[in-house]
């Protein structure tokens, strides 16, 4: 008598879920975690990867396909399946020209600087697709769990993300429903999880390599408190680009034999950026590997072998920059390599056997690697999330700030308002004035970044300060606070001191959308989104019926012998109704079908469980039990 | 102007069990509270755990002039400062790590502690501090400033050669 058929028949009562999602939104993939049975743990499907891959597919008709299934898509119609979503997030058209370089995409600009994808002649921004990808995962995850799962969330960003980026996933999961208790640093997120069950004082580098950032975090362990000493890192820079290396190789080669027409073509390119992944991946298990392409109806069946000592040469300037960051890093912290406890391994680049050798060798210690490096930081973001519903008070996060916020001067230069480094929530307080006389009104320009010029910096938003009473210049008091919150996001207040009066400001964000722009994209998704909710409640229960039915029919034998006989014909006819009703697709209907099926099977299921209690004492005295 | 690190870095984990907004989240009033303390906390600490800052604001609190103020240096600091200045000019323009320039950072880091330890002895009873030792004080703080510029200077130029 198996466990699942009687578990089937008897619905477990399960609690109502009261907690809340760790979402980790990839460059590559994404999944979700939350704490469970005092620990966090990865929600996943049994018999599933808990890896969403961050793609969405977009077919000439019908919804947009997220997950493996789109993955599949990439070669067959590589402009309709957008990659590497995370890249554009919070950007403008200029700053990802590397990115669409790679990527064969149509690409266009908003007037205020928001970068679209086109698919089928729509415009999508980077919100709207990661709004999709986090849908997904929040879907997997009530699968994983059996039941909705909790729409409050803590989503990981690369620690290096400016102020736009992190906007950016605020709005992605304000359009996927999901209310976003904390953006957390993907490294600072990590140390959560591997240093949960330490409690001793050290000093910890986080050195995570994901699919198309880096990022490296130094911070100390202190009495429950994860404090954030710095971090540095690059957006550039990632799994993504070891592949690239690979690609450049195999473009030269495969250019030289079949001409260069071939590299402009769309389906190519993402078949030999999957072949070149393949090949990076298995390289870090085998001393050898091959980059294998075969497109028949192009006419190129290519392999090219090489080993570890000619990749590692292919990408040696790759880990040097990751390299570089550390030193930033430390240097920040005000440590020495020797100053660093533990090391600790992050992102799924982090398996490249020479990135690993040579942390080791220039921290001069072996670096942890027991956890999973892709599930880490979406464990990490579990615990987030559990302290901040409450459920645990013994753990503290101080994050920093990981670029300096400064206002643009007269002449271009940037005056520094609050430095890197500065442990979250922060603020300062500027004082300015007015210029000529009674003048009511003074622009800002606020910039991040740590470059001289204002130019040279990623521009947050130029702010208008209104209401100034009219006075002789230089005379007005104006104090401008700057405040970043424990998320990392800024918010500017104004006063004019000498009167008292609180003077207003106007915000023009450079990039990111306007809340009008949430809202409008929220009520249209909302239209369809209480049809879509109904199918999908409709599908899960055909599930349902569909496993109860096959258990009870399994029992039927045993339900002949042991049941009385109005009981077996009310089984009898319930069966015959429950898989007549999972002919339709009205979720009311099946409701009610279930719930009778599981009424009437009730009897049957007291009967199986009386059969188990017997088998089990079969031939043992009373007491043996 | 004495502070023991060990004990500031306690209290500031202390006081962050206490305000930070993690631990405030359910009412929003009650959040926005434990920003504004919380922010207040993590400056107040940044200022007493960095011995130069911790001077500006001693100095400041007991009526002292602020740099904007009082911006000159000590007498014979400037001359010094005009050779320093013509090799940090040659570090930065040869973009190369040198045996010269890592003993110019020793020079520097030794000036620095040497002009602290001075703003100490100055300061070693602040409530009896006069008009004058405050003065002292400031200017003897704008050297270091100077010095911590030069020392990031040539921070930056090690960063860069990968040394």
């Amino acid at each position: 008598m198996g466990y699942i058929e009687l578990n089937v028949l008897n619905q477990p009562v399960v609690p109502k879920q009261t907690g809340a999602l760790g979402i980790d939104l990839g460059t590559t993939h994404s999944l979700a975690a939350i704490w469970k049975d005092g620990r966090p743990q990865v929600l996943r499907v049994e018999g599933e990867s808990a890896l969403v891959p961050s793609v969405v597919h977009f077919p000439r008709e019908g919804a947009p396909i997220v997950g493996r299934a789109a993955r599949e898509q990439a070669v067959v119609a590589p402009k309709d399946t957008l990659f590497s979503i995370k890249r554009f997030m919070g950007r403008g058209l200029k700053d990802v020209q590397q990115e669409l370089a790679l990527l064969p995409y149509a690409a266009s600009e908003t007037e205020r600087g928001l970068i679209q994808l086109e698919v089928h002649g729509k415009k999508y921004t980077p919100e709207q697709l990661s709004a999709l990808v986090l849908k997904k995962v929040h879907e997997t995850a009530s699968r994983a769990l059996g039941e909705t799962a909790p729409t409050s969330v803590v989503i990981t960003v690369p620690a290096y993300f400016d102020d736009t980026q992190r906007q950016a996933t605020r709005d992605a999961a304000r359009l996927a429903g999901l209310e976003v208790l904390r953006i957390v640093n993907e490294p600072t997120a990590a140390s959560l999880a591997y240093g949960l069950d330490q409690r001793d004082k050290g000093n910890v580098v986080v050195y995570d390599l994901g699919g198309g950032t880096f990022d490296v975090t130094a911070l100390t362990i202190e009495e429950g408190v994860f404090r954030v000493l710095s971090t540095a890192g690059d957006t550039h820079l990632g799994g993504d680009d070891f592949d690239a290396a690979l690609m450049d190789l195999a473009k030269r080669e495969i250019a030289a034999q079949h001409g260069v027409e071939v590299l402009a073509d769309a389906g190519f390119q993402q078949a030999l950026r999957l072949a070149c992944e393949r090949c990076k991946i298995e390289l870090s298990s085998a001393p050898r590997a091959e980059i294998h392409l075969m497109l028949p109806e192009r006419r190129i069946a290519w392999r090219r072998e090489l080993d570890r000592a000619e990749f590692e040469t292919l990408t040696k300037s790759l880990v040097d920059r990751t390299l570089a960051a550390c030193a930033q890093a430390l240097s920040d912290a005000k440590l020495t390599t020797s100053a660093i406890d533990e090391v600790v391994l992050v992102g799924g680049s982090s398996r490249i056997p020479a990135v690993r050798a040579r942390v080791e060798q220039y921290f001069g210690r072996k670096p942890h690697t027991e956890l999973n490096p892709d599930e880490v930081v979406a464990l990490g973001a579990a615990v987030q999330a559990h302290i901040l519903v409450g459920g645990k008070r013994d753990v503290l996060l101080l994050d920093v700030t990981p670029l300096s916020l400064g206002i643009e001067t007269m002449g271009g230069a940037v005056s520094k308002i609050i430095q890197r480094n500065s442990t979250v929530p922060c603020s300062a307080t500027e004082g300015f004035t007015t210029y000529a006389d009674n003048q009511t009104a003074i622009d800002f320009h606020i910039v991040q970044g740590e470059r001289e010029l204002a130019t040279d910096c990623r521009s947050l938003g130029r702010f208008k300060l209104r209401g100034i009473p009219p006075m002789p210049a230089g005379m007005a008091r104006v104090g401008v606070r700057f405040h970043i919150d424990a998320d990392g996001v800024l918010t500017v207040s104004a006063k004019e001191e000498t009167s008292g009066a609180t003077a207003s400001i106007d915000v023009q964000p450079m990039h990111g959308l306007t809340d009008a722009e949430v809202e409008g994209m929220l009520a249209s998704s909302f239209e369809h989104a209480k049809d879509d909710f109904e199918a999908r409640r409709a599908a899960d229960l055909v599930i349902e019926i569909g496993t109860m039915v096959q258990a009870v029919e399994k029992n039927m034998n045993a339900a002949r012998a042991g049941l009385d006989k109005e009981s077996l014909l009310d089984l009898e006819d319930a069966l015959a109704k429950a898989k007549q009703a999972t002919q339709g697709r009205d979720a009311k209907a099946l409701q009610k079908a279930r719930d009778e099926f599981e009424r009437t099977s009730l009897p049957l299921a007291a009967l199986l469980m009386n059969n188990v209690a017997q088998k089990a004492l079969m031939g043992r005295s009373l007491g043996e039990v | 102007m004495t502070m023991d690190p060990t004990s500031l870095k306690k209290r500031l984990l202390q006081g962050s069990r206490l305000v930070h907004p993690d631990f405030h989240g359910a009412d929003p009033a009650a959040r926005a509270l434990a920003e504004v303390h919380s922010a207040r906390l993590n400056r107040a600490y940044e200022t007493l755990a960095d011995d130069a800052r911790r001077a500006d604001a001693l100095v400041l609190l007991l009526g002292g002039p602020s740099e904007t103020v009082a911006r000159e240096m000590p007498r014979e600091f400037l001359v010094e400062v005009l050779e320093w200045n013509e090799a940090l000019e040659e570090a930065r323009t040869s973009k190369a790590w040198s045996p010269a320039v890592a003993q110019l950072q020793n020079e520097l880091r030794t000036r620095r502690a040497d002009e602290l330890a001075a703003v100490h002895t100055l300061l070693s009873n602040p409530l009896d501090s006069s008009p004058t030792q405050l003065a002292q004080a400031r200017a003897r703080l704008n050297a270091v400033r100077y010095l911590d510029r030069a020392l990031n200077d040539i921070e930056t130029l090690r960063l860069a050669c990968g040394t």
